[in-house]
């Protein structure tokens, strides 16, 4: 065995121009203030803006940053929608009486929690810098052992998986503790391999448990647990990630799918409700299923009303932007800047926009200004350029006291974080980070992240980050994108139009004997969750739509799972009509300034079964398509033999009118997946 | 500005912390590369170089007023550099949910920013940043920065005996990484 070629860490790639240029600027600026503020003392003074770095890297292509910047605009103001989703998980795991992280995630996922927090416990690091310090002789007499390597890999592997698959319901807080952990390991003490691997990894092998058993949604039988219950997705994370690990040649990790995340991502043009005052309009569809001769599909279908911009509440927003170095290339900070220009012209004139610029340091840009002086406003957005700055104060801290200073209870106040993945908000610390936002959430004033720029890598933290706080992190990753958030969403969905939304369904025993929904496997709730105002579910932001599906078994059909041969037989079908209906569909919801919930809820009958699939309407088919797409990702066992040329062939017959081509990218991702690897 | 250029450091930096903006400014532009260099050496990806790098040019020009020519200018910077390095990874750390290792793995798996990125996050880089910290700062000052041992002892604060006792130990260590990296494959 040779050694390891130490050489080959010389070679590094040059810096890119602009970075550098930016910086030398900021050097430079950071050295007038601190020639103006005596050469001792930092700078106290505003933050410094740098023109120069910033618009020479803005004026190379207009074009195409005109596209992407549209979208950004459009992000933005999806992300104050979502947010309030994101924050209702949160809130309700903060609700259990818990006060430990490891506590937290008990309310998910039941006991195995429990046995993870023991062995959670710092690994002490303690011993293996002792044994460092004695020297060379204890270390080559007993090398550390070899097997502990291949563990440690391992171990990387399990918490990778479980990584994948916390943007989903519980994670943040599992996560929260993770990081505890390496806090100590990782920044205070020397960490070392050895030292994660000999301290067998209970934590994560449990964490990677935690989510195999969310794998699927079962099949259940009608006659033992006749009511299903669940609570609303809009998020779309989960199919953006797949698509681009599909386009790099790559499967997605199965727990990394949320097939209602796939099926979400999609505009589809359901029925519309006739106003605010019942902002649902709830469409059932039952089809035979494409991939099982006998079972049936019933899709439900909420359209969410779209607000007319008169009905807007006030806005009342505070962006914190990242203007540290990396951000000068021409797709982040100079692109944030163009969807703040956007989103300015789009807002009203009663609004009221602030600014707030972080790097080594941060400083108030634009005090909070109402939209009507918006030359004011147009000024400073020009102004930001990436540049550190010593300006002492913390980032977050100044977003939110702006915040505050123009908080509105009437208003939608809210703190938007635009970065490309540097966190160094002013608070390091995640727990201290979390009570803050934590805090300013109870105070009503929600947090969301803005990621620009490409790669995983960020993604994954900023997910964290917003699902620790109470939003939630869009993402603009190609132009495509861009133009879905900017003409599908960036009109509409500035505002919520329900809370806690909740759907439950009751079975028919005697019309069906087995049935499981697909997708929504981190939204369960418990039946008894559904009339109990207390229990939070996902919010609707305005025009929004919601695509849930079930997959039943007709009574008398070929069943997967036995009767029990001493359970309760024979069912007696309810008298009149509705021992003909399939089922019942309730839905609950709150009007944003409501807490009690009201009840929407509707017959699922033959009326609105058709007879083929291809009766049924493009929107129900090209869903179905994509939940097929989603239940292949994720290697769910109830499809048969139906593969991705027949989820293909079904989306492409049901692509309609897809003025922006994303059924189209479908369709290719569909075929792309085939050949793809895991 | 042709006579700063050719100006040597210590000269450069003497009129730096005097005041003299294009001095400074001379420096900076001279003194980024290494810099950025050295970023990238620790963090592993452009942008979070770029934010290191950043960082330091703006804290030496916070810090140059009170420079005198103690030591030489580079080593200076150096150690601004070594420390704003550290001090961002440490944040990281704090920050994030799980290890950089298990990010990289994690970003591995998917795509890269770009292929130098990806280069960057070969076997041989992974497993030094998994080093304890000192080790793997002995390694990159030493064999990517291409310090001496009394260079490398200097900016890391120790003595030069403990720059070769925790190389020898790296050495051990990155050799048993790597056998097994490659056992595995």
């Amino acid at each position: 065995m040779t050694e390891p070629d130490l050489a080959r860490l010389k070679d590094v790639p040059p810096p890119r121009p602009e970075a550098k240029r930016a910086a030398l600027a900021a050097a430079l600026a950071a050295f007038d203030e601190a020639k103006k503020s005596g050469s001792e003392t930092k700078g106290t003074g505003a933050p410094v803006r740098l023109r120069d770095a910033s618009s020479r890297t803005e004026g190379r292509k207009p074009m195409r940053l005109l596209h992407t910047n549209r979208a950004l605009a459009a992000s933005i103001a999806a992300l104050m929608v979502g947010a309030p989703t994101a924050f209702m998980i949160y809130r309700n795991h903060a609700e259990r009486p818990a006060g430990t992280f490891a506590n937290v995630p008990n309310a998910l996922n039941g006991d195995r929690f429990e046995a993870v927090a023991p062995p959670a416990r710092l690994p002490a690091p303690a011993p293996v810098a002792e044994a460092g310090r004695q020297g060379d002789v204890d270390l080559a007499a007993a090398p550390p052992a070899k097997p502990s390597v291949p563990a440690h890999g391992v171990t990387k592997k399990a918490e990778r998986v479980a990584n994948y698959a916390l943007p989903a319901a519980a994670p943040p807080l599992a996560k929260a503790k993770d990081a505890r952990r390496f806090e100590a390991v990782g920044a205070m003490a020397p960490r070392l391999p050895q030292d994660a691997a000999d301290m067998p990894p209970p934590a994560q092998q449990e964490f990677r448990d935690k989510f195999d058993s969310k794998d699927v949604n079962p099949v259940k039988q009608v006659a033992q647990e006749p009511v299903s219950t669940f609570s609303i997705d809009v998020d779309t994370a989960s199919y953006a990630f797949a698509r681009r690990m599909i386009n790099n040649g790559r499967l997605p990790p199965k727990d990394s799918v949320r097939v209602e995340e796939f099926i979400n991502y999609f505009p589809y043009n359901y029925p519309q409700p006739e106003s605010a005052e019942t902002p649902f309009k709830p469409t059932i569809t039952v089809t035979p299923s494409p991939w099982s001769a006998q079972n049936k599909l019933v899709h439900v279908a909420l359209q969410g009303y779209a607000l007319q911009s008169a009905q807007r509440p006030r806005a009342n927003l505070v962006f914190l932007v990242d203007v540290s170095g990396s951000m000068s290339s021409e797709d982040k900070l100079p692109l944030v800047k163009n969807a703040l220009r956007m989103l300015v012209d789009e807002m009203k004139p009663e609004d009221t926009v602030a600014l707030v610029t972080y790097a080594s340091g941060s400083g108030v840009a634009l005090e909070p200004t109402k939209i009507a002086d918006k030359g004011k406003i147009i000024a400073a957005i020009d102004a930001l350029g990436a540049g550190g700055s010593t300006a002492g104060a913390e980032g977050i801290q100044d977003a939110y006291r702006l915040a505050e200073e123009s908080f509105d209870r009437a208003a939608v106040n809210r703190v938007i974080l635009a970065t490309d993945g540097d966190f160094n908000v002013g608070v390091t610390d995640q727990g201290e980070l979390k009570g803050l936002i934590e805090r300013q959430r109870d105070k009503g004033i929600f947090l969301s992240i803005l990621g620009v720029g490409q790669g995983n890598y960020n993604d994954a933290l900023m997910q964290t980050l917003a699902q620790n706080g109470n939003g939630t992190a869009a993402y603009v990753d190609n132009l495509n994108e861009a133009r879905k958030a900017l003409v599908e969403e960036a009109s509409s969905t500035l505002f919520p139009i329900a809370r806690d939304v909740k759907i439950q369904v009751e079975w028919n025993p005697a019309r069906v004997s087995e049935y499981r929904l697909i997708g929504y496997e981190t939204r369960a709730l418990r039946r008894e969750d559904f009339n109990n105002d207390k229990v939070d579910a996902g919010d609707v932001g305005s025009g929004h739509r919601v695509t849930a599906i079930y997959e039943i078994t007709p009574a008398g059909g070929k069943k997967l799972v036995d009767d029990l041969r001493y359970g309760k037989k024979a069912v007696e079908a309810p008298a009149g009509g509705a021992g003909l209906e399939l089922g019942f569909l309730k839905l609950r919801y709150k009007l944003p300034k409501e807490d009690e919930s009201r009840l929407i809820s509707t017959p699922i009958g033959d009326a609105q079964a058709v007879e083929k699939l291809s009766a049924a309407p493009e929107d129900v088919r090209f869903s179905i398509a994509v939940a097929a797409f989603g239940q292949l990702l994720k290697g769910a066992p109830y499809l048969g033999k139906y593969g991705y040329d027949d989820v293909a062939e079904l989306a492409k017959g049901a692509k309609g009118e897809d003025s922006f081509g994303y059924r189209a990218e479908f369709v290719n991702l569909a075929r792309l997946a085939k050949t793809a690897r895991p | 500005m042709a006579s700063q250029d050719t100006d040597c450091d210590s000269e450069l930096a003497r009129r730096a912390a005097a005041g003299d903006r294009a001095a400074f400014a001379t420096l900076a532009e001279r003194h980024y590369d290494r810099v950025h260099a050295l970023a990238w050496r620790w963090s592993g990806t452009r942008a979070e170089a770029e934010d290191i790098a950043q960082e330091t040019m703006v804290k030496m020009a916070g810090a140059i007023g009170s420079f005198r020519g103690e030591c030489a200018f580079s080593s200076w910077a150096y150690r601004i550099a070594y420390r704003t390095a550290v001090d961002h990874i440490r944040a990281r750390a704090r920050v994030a949910p799980f290890p950089p290792s298990q990010m990289l793995e994690l970003a591995e798996s998917a795509d890269y920013d770009s292929p130098e990125d990806a280069a960057m996050n070969n076997d041989l880089w992974r497993a030094v940043r998994e080093l304890p910290e000192q080790q793997r700062d002995t390694v990159l000052l030493v064999y990517g920065e291409d310090m001496s041992h009394g260079e490398a002892a200097a900016v890391m604060g120790c003595s030069e005996k403990t720059v070769s006792w925790r190389l020898h130990e790296a050495r051990k260590r990155l050799k048993i990484a790597l056998e097994a990296v490659w056992e595995a494959d």
